[in-house]
């Protein structure tokens, strides 16, 4: 059981990671750069989650949809202010601009949150509950008492097999939940809708796109919303597991969550997912092994190896850079 | 309709137009022709908007649009082919053809414009769910004046569609051009390597030369230029 206790626990936060991966791969998609500020976007979704679970979340499955909701309204409007104030002034600018911009956009929000006047401060704060909690248990294979003789003819002792288990957490379903939930919407949004089509045609020729009447920058404005919604309910949903955040929380995640989008293929939406999905799964698995200490460094190892035998990602198809 | 006076366009230090005036009257298709990096296309993209021009005024349906954001200017009824088609290879044939429809709200609308395109090109309507970027080069080709029509134009700029296509489908697109021009009365500045085609078709034309505007007049009296017939004519 313990198989299937790692695979639920490893799908879990593979969802999470797929959240946030999407939000790498679709503004890469329509600005071709690495938004490196999305992991901030990730931390103040936590931030905003903590803010609204003590008045809206804890006591009904409703209430805590309101407060996910609430926190992906916010850091979709904050994506969309970061976009307009930070990148689109540097639009036409090169790749490596952006990125440096990116970059300190990055730090300066997290001095901003670490700043006890102005931000959050520099210590963890416990996290509220947002949904109801409750843990169910299920003993699988119930406790046995064996009577073994270590030696023939020495007196028999009792040995006791302990019961194997499978135990799940309420909050681990919603987590599961929520973010198959909010992938199944993104691929609506992506493949069925006006908006998503345009977001597909402004990735593939921007200019095109302009000739047919599509205005760039409202779709990039809108990929940035949809990125960092997801990446705040990321943020919540993460936190949900953790006894407490902090300004630096999305460091790691963050780091995480691009190798995933690399790993499927940058740019790939199923791509992210599944990148997510592996990424949290095998780092799940690492930690249950002997090999633990290693489970943050299996996905920087993973990037590497990507790098090397597949640069285009497990759905990617390699284009070759246009400078 | 469309009126281009003095442009001058330059991309870096190149100077890709010096002082070019060409002018579009309602219900004309007008040619321009010129060998390979004459400024065919700078012109077209500097009246789409594409590229910011150094100097110069371009006037359309008599409103100045010099220097707008080139998704502006389809609203106004003036649509770009642009040169190698640019279709949305990512998206399938019926996408593109709704993006090309972006600013209309307005469903039966679109379903009308689409199955207008359908009748005209019905290659396209059998390879509706296919993704573009699968379609033959002659029927992206198709795919993009399908798509610029779907925003309902009254003016069209059409950059090379015969570049790269067999000889029987760039008879067939030539021929649906002159058929928008004659009875849907769109108004046509078409840019073409395949200048005899294009002067066939045409009812003025302009000749460029290293960003300048070399020769003006009706195509009839330009094909039978010596000087024409034998720079693009082949002699
Ligand atoms: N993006 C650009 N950057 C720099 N120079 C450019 C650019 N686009 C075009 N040019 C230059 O401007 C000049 C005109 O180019 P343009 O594409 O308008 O020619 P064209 O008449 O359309 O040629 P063709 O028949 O080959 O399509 C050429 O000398 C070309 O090299
Ligand atoms: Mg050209």
């Amino acid at each position: 059981m313990e198989f299937a206790q790692q695979l639920l626990n490893g799908i879990s936060l593979g969802a999470i990671y797929a959240l946030i991966a999407l939000g790498y791969t679709m503004v890469y998609g329509v600005l071709r750069f690495i938004n490196f500020a999305h992991s901030d976007v990730f931390m103040l979704g936590a931030y905003a989650g903590l803010t609204l679970a003590p008045r809206f979340g804890g006591d009904t499955f409703a209430g805590g949809l309101a407060v996910l909701v609430g926190a992906m309204a916010v850091t979709a409007t904050l994506g969309v202010i970061i976009e307009k104030v930070a990148y689109r002034p540097l639009r036409g600018r090169s790749t490596l601009t952006v990125l440096i911009t990116a970059i300190g956009v990055s730090l300066l929000i997290q001095n901003v949150a670490q700043n006890s006047k102005l931000g959050f401060g520099p210590n963890p704060k416990a996290f509220p509950a947002v949904f109801p909690q409750k843990t169910f248990t299920w003993e699988v294979v119930p406790a046995t008492t064996n009577l073994v003789a270590k030696t023939p003819g020495t007196e028999p002792t009792a040995q006791i097999t302990p019961a194997k288990t499978l135990s799940v957490n309420t909050n681990q379903v919603a987590v599961l939940f929520v973010s198959l939930a909010l992938l199944a919407s993104l691929h609506w949004i992506v493949n069925h809708t006006k908006i998503g089509t345009a977001m597909r045609a402004v990735s593939f020729n921007a200019t095109a796109a302009a000739l047919v009447g599509i205005n760039n920058d409202r779709v990039i404005s809108f990929t940035f919303a949809l990125g960092s919604a997801l990446a705040g309910a990321g943020g919540i949903l993460y936190a949900m597991n953790y006894p407490t955040i902090d300004p630096l929380m999305g460091t790691l995640p963050g780091l995480k969550a691009f190798v995933a989008a690399v790993l499927g293929g940058i740019g790939n939406l199923p791509g992210a997912a599944l990148g997510g999905l592996l990424i949290g799964l095998m780092e799940t698995f690492v930690k249950g092994s002997r090999w633990s200490t290693y489970s943050d460094a299996i996905a920087f190892a993973i990037l590497i190896l990507i790098l090397l035998f597949r640069p285009a990602g497990l759905l990617g198809k390699l284009r070759v850079e246009k400078v | 309709m469309l009126e281009v006076s003095q442009l001058t366009v330059n991309y870096g230090a190149i100077t890709a137009l010096h002082d070019v005036s060409l002018r579009v009257d309602k219900g004309e298709i007008v040619t321009l022709i010129g060998g390979n990096g004459a400024g065919k296309t700078t012109t077209l993209r500097a009246i789409s908007g594409m590229v910011k021009p150094k100097a110069g005024e371009i006037r359309y349906e008599g409103r100045a649009i010099t220097g707008l954001p080139a998704h502006k200017l389809v609203g106004m009824g003036l649509a770009h082919s642009p040169e190698g088609r640019m279709v949305f290879a990512n998206l399938t044939v019926r996408e593109n053809l709704q993006m090309g429809a972006y600013l209309q709200r307005d469903q039966a609308v679109i379903a009308r414009e689409e199955e207008f395109v359908f009748t005209m090109f019905p290659r396209l309507k059998e390879r509706e769910a296919q993704l573009a970027g699968t379609l033959s080069g002659g029927e992206q080709q198709m795919l993009a004046i399908g798509r610029a029509l779907m925003s309902q134009p009254r003016c069209l700029l059409l950059d090379e569609p015969s570049l790269g296509i067999a000889p029987l489908l760039v008879k067939l697109i030539f021929e649906k051009i002159v058929e928008l021009n004659r009875v849907r009365g769109l108004t046509i500045l078409l840019v073409e390597q395949n200048a005899n085609l294009a002067l066939e078709i045409s009812h003025r034309g302009y000749v460029l030369e290293t960003g300048r505007i070399i020769l003006a007049d009706q195509a009839a009296t330009l094909r039978a230029d010596p000087k024409v017939r034998e720079a693009y004519l082949g002699g």
